[in-house]
């Protein structure tokens, strides 16, 4: 967007610009005095300085209020109007004289109708001008120089309000595809409140039932009220298992992603890490590498009391290396909390063709995973 | 014994917890509060172990209360949310929070978690590690989102800028790069989308 942007702009400095070459050539050309072309083309280097502004406001304009605006458009309004009286002084051609001032005003912050009313005005009252000029200003050995001049002085608000035009039309397109997007992620969310409701709808009922026959055999058969209670919580398990594994679906990260989120974390908590990512870490295999990444940062959040930790992906003769180390203390690594743990990770490092190498160290704790690339299938 | 503080405003989940928490035999429950506010000062009164605090609590919330406590007491801090949403984890670590649950752990496990964070160590929920390391990256600089929250209240260009002792054109500029990045039309609209995520 950027880029268009300042194409969008570059296009309308560069017609003003060569308006101001362009009149100083004829001014040159017909014979006018030092003074004079020197004094337009001032004025004409300061009517550019004072586009430059109004062109940077009209990109922007949505977001200021609309009398910090105007403000802002005061003082190139002036310039513009010195400048037109400058030009008028020195060359008494009534076109280039209004030119600066004409430039501006459509410039200014007008309404999507109105602007085109403004323009449409001010191209009459240009035509109007050099019909004037033509008729008795202009030196009249001129000839198709001035005719040019004249008949590109004219168009100038044209094709400025067409440029800004084609700017207004790129940004509502990109906004389109924006919102195409979030419309597109909104109905995935809504499809997933359905799936949810339809199985907590279910897993609730279950309870429901499993609590009534708890209440009724209370009095009568205890162990068996017992057991229903049991059933129910473990029902009441699975629903909160089923509900995450349907959040989680839609919920993956480039591993570049995953492993600047990881570092974030333990910065936050504390530890020194730093990390070294492959430029194309995006083709390395997320879904082995990525719990490799959870686990790793987990236990070094977990036993806390670290102090540094290094995390590094690379590729090199068709592997994938992702090293990951610290010098939290490991002992636990694998036990509690729930988690895959270490033995998860090598069961699906080693589905996956790879190797899972663990180093424990006098200070340091490294754990190694290499898995193969494979560029076929990306 | 272990003297535990328990925050929560949902009045039932908190009873519960807490009539759970006392059939441990080495956990003493010393109060229960249904606000942030409450719960910082039952905390400077009673001085407990461990304090016990929901995410999402009216007046301050747990991360917020965890922050006040740490700097004045000698207390550690679990905070407790239903769902972690991105960001949080990491604010609560940098508040210097000890432990990280969700909701749906059973109270035996609270307990696991209580005795782990009194003998000095951290505990961080492996499910909540997880959400917290697929998030979303904020495509937004540190000065992009100080620029936004400055002005989530719908502050105007000077008074962020004074604000943040920024010239009001870098302000714009910070503004326009931020509109570009997530491609809405509005300051408004990034706010909110930055509210959403968690990155503000």
């Amino acid at each position: 967007m950027s880029a268009t942007w300042w194409y969008t702009f570059g296009t309308v400095v560069f017609f003003v610009v060569m308006l101001v070459l362009f009149w100083e050539a004829a001014l040159v050309g017909a014979g006018f005095d030092t003074g004079s072309v020197l004094a337009a083309g001032l004025a004409g280097v300061l009517w550019i300085a004072a586009t430059v502004p109004m062109l940077l406001d009209y990109r922007r304009r949505d977001e200021d209020a609309v009398p910090v605006r105007r403000r802002r458009a005061f003082v190139p309004l002036l310039v513009a109007l010195a400048c037109s009286l400058v030009l008028g002084y020195a060359t008494g051609i009534w076109v280039i004289a209004a030119v600066p001032l004409v430039e501006t005003i459509i410039l200014l912050n007008w309404g999507p109708g109105i602007r085109l009313r403004v323009v449409l005005v001010v191209t009459v009252l240009l035509a109007a001008l050099w019909a004037i000029d033509a008729r008795f200003g202009i030196p009249a050995d001129g000839g198709s120089t001035w005719f040019l001049l004249g008949f590109y002085a004219a168009s100038l608000p044209a094709v400025t309000i067409l440029s800004l035009w084609w700017w207004d039309v790129v940004l509502t397109l990109d906004r389109a595809r924006a919102a195409e997007a979030r419309l597109a992620a909104t109905q995935e969310r809504l499809r997933v409140a359905t799936d949810v409701h339809d199985l907590q709808g279910h897993h609730l009922q279950v309870i429901a039932l499993q609590l009534e026959l708890a209440e009724r055999l209370m009095t009568s058969d205890p162990e068996a009220s017992l057991a229903q209670v049991r059933a129910a919580r473990s029902s009441v398990d699975e629903a909160r298992q089923g509900t995450r594994d349907l959040a989680l679906r839609f919920r993956s990260v480039p591993l570049r992603d995953e492993l600047a989120n990881a570092v974030d974390l333990l910065r936050a908590a504390g530890v020194a890490a730093e990390t070294t990512v492959d430029r194309d870490a995006d083709l390395a295999p997320a879904a082995v590498l990525g719990p490799v990444i959870r686990e790793a940062t987990t236990n070094a959040l977990r036993h806390g009391g670290g102090r540094w930790a290094l995390l590094s992906l690379a590729r090199d003769a068709g592997t994938w290396r992702l090293a990951i180390e610290n010098d939290a203390d490991d002992r636990e690594s694998s036990g509690d909390g729930g988690g895959s743990g270490l033995p998860g990770i090598a069961r699906r490092v080693s589905d996956a063709g790879g190797a899972l190498a663990v180093e424990h160290r006098a200070q340091s704790f490294r754990l190694v995973v290499t898995v193969p690339a494979e560029e076929a299938r990306t | 014994m272990i003297r535990v503080l328990i925050a929560d405003d949902e009045g039932m989940i908190r009873s519960a917890l807490a009539a759970l928490l006392r059939l441990e035999a080495d956990i003493e429950v010393v109060a229960e509060c249904s606000d942030g506010e409450q719960a910082v000062a039952e905390a400077l009164r009673t001085t407990p172990d461990v304090c016990l605090l929901d995410l999402e609590m009216p007046c301050l919330d747990g991360v917020e209360v965890a922050a006040r406590l740490t700097r004045a007491l000698p207390t550690r801090c679990i905070v407790i949310t239903r769902h972690a949403r991105p960001g949080v984890l990491r604010r609560a670590l940098a508040a210097g929070v000890s432990g990280f649950l969700p909701k749906s752990r059973d109270a035996a496990e609270v307990a696991a978690v209580i005795r782990t964070v009194a003998a000095g160590r951290r505990y961080v929920d492996p499910e909540v590690a997880a959400d917290a390391l697929s998030d979303e990256r904020s495509p937004l600089t540190d000065r992009e989102l100080d620029v936004l929250r400055a002005g989530r209240r719908g502050e105007t260009t000077g008074q962020i800028a004074r604000a943040l002792s920024l010239a009001p054109g870098t302000v714009r500029n910070h503004v326009s790069a931020v509109i570009g990045k997530l491609s809405v039309s509005t300051r408004q609209q990034a706010v909110l989308m930055a509210e959403e995520r968690g990155w503000i």
